[in-house]
């Protein structure tokens, strides 16, 4: 299981993620906005109202094609939503989390402690990681509750949005590691940050609108899962006390 | 005797380029007092990181007693030695008597209930940490190399930026917590590593230029003494050229490599005899910090 120096250090990032009000807020509020104040209304109207995709040569992307009403909102806008969620909340923790230590060299303070590199690291990353599913997934719940109360998808089809949010959530916690590399202050971890989501983003509409059916939100849940695996490989192969304490 | 410390053919070359110790080879025995002493860049803070763990060798072996960082083992000898920190980042988000058992928990044993009081921390054992005083800072950080009862004590540059009342204070609770222990207390401060250490590790550019027990290192630098004369300086050094005497003039005195104890009665009564006044004739210990200028600017 989890080794006990990692839990100690889990207990300390999670005790100090809770005292932060800015990385509590930030990391919030936006999700609040995209997981629940904007897509109600946007559920209501497309409940109502045929989505109005102009026609395209050969009937346009499969995942577009024949996309009506709640449809358009359950497999369409709202894994978007959940997807951009899932990749921010982590990024924000990141950033106080791992980027902040290093740049007010707290990190003295652990290395001067009987633990390892990967030891702090794994707890950092688990902070962010349970930080991440502890904000999105109730902000998750009341709009996937309120679908299946107006009757615009089933109980499973919600709960197949779970998995581009559980699987962004983690891509997102495991880019945190490149952000450790790469970023030696608050400011540059938030340019850092853009660069790294920019693509993953694209990617993910690219999925969104390019697979047809159900099978979209799977496909973009392994396709955030290969690109969390890429980025651990990577931060794992070239992470040493050396670059994190640069 | 068995090792506390050791470094053989340790090279340390960074990513940038920058070589911070060259093929530098040292041990300290278990119970040893040493000080690692040398100018900005010598390599001191990069040999205590490397003892840590923080960093890898380039080439070479570190030990701690007995055991390289990359094995299995480190990690107890790792929890057998307790570190202070040189001027670290202070939390904001983490008070005093939290820190403590933080390092408690990793450490798996100590009193944090104990060393509060011990180290005057009390009052402010709910003050964040980044809201205590420099004094009080390195009080804590003392507090927590101390707190698991480790053999060996690791202090890089432990008063540092603190203003001299803050440092006394330091220096007492570091005399009292050296008693015992195997330390490497790494400084600029000369005063310090001769109140503190018996044995001296002078590194320049990376280099182990001096290994040896400071009354040793005393041993090594010619016995001086000093002359005052009622005539003043200038007749008094005359005098003292004529015996073919090197002389340094320090204001109103004369400063000769004779060794004062043996050469100074012949001296003297020449001197007097001449209808100098001398009034003054002190043999001087040589200060660490002259032994130290004469290593590193030999």
């Amino acid at each position: 299981m989890i080794d006990r120096s990692v839990q100690i250090l889990l207990g300390k990032e999670l005790r100090q993620l809770g005292r932060s009000r800015g990385a509590l807020v930030s990391a919030t509020l936006l999700p609040l906005l995209l997981l629940v104040v904007v897509p109600i209304p946007q559920l209501v109207t497309l409940r109502n109202l045929p989505l109005d995709i102009p026609s395209m040569p050969g009937g346009g992307p499969p995942g577009l094609q024949s996309l009506r009403g709640a449809d358009a909102f359950v497999l369409l806008l709202y894994p978007l939503f959940v997807t951009i969620c899932g990749m921010i909340v982590p990024s924000l923790a990141a950033s106080y989390t791992i980027v902040t230590e290093r740049e007010r060299r707290t990190l003295e303070l652990l290395v001067a402690l009987p633990v390892r590199l990967s030891q702090i690291l794994v707890a950092k990353l688990l902070s962010i990681l349970i930080l991440g599913i502890v904000v999105t997934v109730p902000l998750f719940a009341v709009t996937a509750t309120l679908v299946v109360i107006l009757g615009a998808a089933s109980a499973a089809e919600m709960a197949l949005v779970l998995v581009p949010l559980g699987t962004a959530v983690v891509c997102s916690t495991c880019l945190s590691l490149l952000l450790t590399l790469l970023a030696r202050d608050f400011r540059t971890a938030n340019n850092v940050n853009g660069v790294l989501f920019f693509p993953v983003l694209i990617v993910a509409a690219g999925i969104l609108v390019g697979v047809g059916g159900s099978a979209r939100l799977l496909v973009l849940g392994a396709a955030l899962l290969a690109i969390g695996g890429v980025a651990i490989l990577a931060g794992a192969r070239w992470i040493t006390f050396e670059r994190y304490l640069e | 005797m068995a090792s506390a410390l050791a470094f053989e053919r340790v090279t340390k070359r960074y990513r940038n380029g920058v070589v911070a110790l060259d093929d530098a080879s040292w041990s300290i025995p278990i119970g040893a007092r040493t000080c690692l002493l040398g100018p900005n860049g010598a390599g001191k803070s990069t040999a205590i990181r490397l003892i840590e763990g923080a960093l890898r060798a380039s080439r070479g072996n570190v030990t701690l007693l007995g055991v390289e960082p990359d094995t299995p083992a480190y990690a107890d000898a790792r929890r057998r030695t307790g570190v202070v920190p040189q001027n670290p980042g202070m939390y904001a988000d983490l008070s005093t008597v939290e820190y403590l058992e933080l390092v408690r928990q990793l450490y798996g044993r100590g009193d944090v209930g104990r060393l509060i009081e011990a180290f005057g921390l009390g009052p402010h054992q709910r003050t964040m940490l980044a809201a205590l005083s420099g004094g009080f800072r390195r009080r804590l950080l003392l507090a927590a190399a101390l707190l698991s009862e480790p053999e060996i004590l690791l202090l890089d540059e432990p008063t540092v930026g603190l203003d001299p009342v803050a440092a006394h204070e330091v220096h007492e609770l570091l005399s009292e917590a050296m008693k015992g222990r195997t330390t490497l207390l790494c400084t600029h401060n000369l005063a310090e590593a001769e109140a503190l250490c018996d044995d001296v590790v002078i590194l320049r550019a990376g280099r182990v230029l001096l290994h040896e027990p400071l009354a040793a290192l005393r041993g090594r630098v010619a016995p001086r003494l000093r002359l005052r004369a009622r005539q003043g300086a200038g007749p008094l050094v005359a005098a003292l050229r004529r015996r073919g005497l090197a002389v340094e003039v320090e204001a109103d005195a004369a400063v000769v490599n004779v060794d004062g104890r043996r050469a100074a009665p012949e001296l003297l009564r020449d001197l007097l005899g001449q209808g100098l006044d001398v009034y003054e004739s002190v043999p001087l210990e040589p200060s660490l910090e002259q032994l130290f200028l004469d290593v590193v600017q030999a």
